[in-house]
């Protein structure tokens, strides 16, 4: 009986060993797995020139900037600290966002054609950068294209207006001409107000008349 | 009397809706990959290439999906698998000063590339996520949101 008892117990702390030794196996992976896991990763990267920006981080514990390119920080709640930036590589910042990064299109490209003196005439030496208007078009195959017409401040403000609008619907046209779908062309007119080059009323300026042309 | 009393209900009915109608689009879909769609005003809309993006439309992807997008300052936005962002406010009127690109990332991955608000008045752009928000001084960066 007593033999009995002894081996009872015997078998219980055996069972109970066991069971903390798994306890214990457990919450070391379970911290290793925490470790390795994805946190909320934020990384500053070159841009398309080469040239790095800054980015500050800030969450209700406090902020960190990063100005350095592939410096990242790490945020584990919305009231903590923004961890103190550190570099990543190339594979970790594969392995965290690559995909995102791998999904961002190559950035607008912007033209401008200017225009004689009052009229909707392309100036000389912008007649053939409506070529290259298209082949952006067609090399992005784009489908949102802005044309925004703007004026020198020669005429009242109102008359500018309109000249701006006019000149954006002779770009239009041209565009639509060549094949481009009219839908994907949205056009405005800035006249006189958003000049290149500041001026008096009445000074004529050629860098003001133009037609931008942002193919997204 | 009556009639000027229903003109007035019929107006105050309908003038929400003609000013979302009147809303003008802030960008457009650029590219994607997988299953992606938009949630606007909590309906599923299909999306392709070319697909205009409206303010407060919810971006989403499911596991084998990415989309990006360009916005009219250039600016350029994506995501990642099992992502969500969401364009909460875009405003881009530089000649009568009101400039303003927030967008907040609910889940997931997403890659950034700032456009001309960010030049123009870097204080007006915003990047939010759940648990940080970012300030943009230029250019590019990505985030990686803890997958719970």
């Amino acid at each position: 009986m007593t033999v009995r008892l002894i081996q009872a117990r015997k078998g219980e702390k055996r069972l109970i060993l066991k069971t903390v030794k798994n306890l214990v196996v457990a919450i070391i992976a379970l911290l290793l797995l925490e470790s390795c896991a994805k946190k909320n990763v934020f990384v500053l990267l070159p841009g398309p020139d080469g040239k790095t920006g800054r980015i500050l981080v800030s969450s209700g514990g406090g902020e960190q900037m990063l100005t350095e390119p592939k410096q990242a920080t790490t945020v584990k709640r919305p009231d903590a600290l923004p961890a103190k930036p550190f570099p990543m590589s190339d594979k970790e910042i594969e392995a965290t966002c690559g995909e995102a990064l791998t999904a961002l299109p190559q950035p607008p490209v912007h033209f401008l054609l200017y225009f004689k003196s009052g009229s909707t005439e392309l100036a000389e030496e912008s007649r053939k950068m409506l070529d290259k208007v298209l082949y952006a078009v067609k090399s992005c195959q784009s489908t949102d294209i802005s044309v925004v017409g703007h004026t020198d401040r020669v005429g009242s403000r109102e008359a500018n207006f309109k000249l701006g609008m006019e000149r954006t619907e002779l770009v239009r046209q041209m565009l639509v001409s060549q094949g481009v779908d009219g839908d994907y062309i949205d056009t405005s007119s800035h006249g006189e107000d958003n000049p290149v080059i500041k001026t008096d009323d009445e000074v004529p300026e050629p860098r003001n008349r133009r037609v931008e042309v942002v193919v997204r | 009397m009556k009639r000027v009393f229903r003109i007035v209900t019929a107006f105050i009915l309908f003038y929400p809706v003609c000013s979302v109608a009147a809303d003008s689009p802030v960008g457009s879909i650029k590219t994607l990959k997988g299953k992606c769609e938009i949630i606007r005003s909590g309906k599923e809309v299909d999306v392709k290439t070319g697909s205009r993006v409206f303010r407060d439309d919810h971006l989403k992807t499911w596991a084998d999906g990415a989309v990006s997008m360009v916005f009219k300052d250039d600016t350029l936005l994506s995501i990642g698998p099992n992502s969500e962002v969401v364009i909460n406010d875009f405003h881009f009127s530089p000649a009568e000063g009101k400039l303003s690109i927030v967008t907040r990332l609910l889940k997931g991955t997403s890659a950034y590339l700032s456009g001309i608000i960010a030049k123009l008045s870097p204080d007006s752009v915003r990047f939010e996520t759940p648990v940080a928000k970012v300030g943009i001084r230029g250019t590019k960066f990505a985030v990686s949101l803890d997958g719970d």
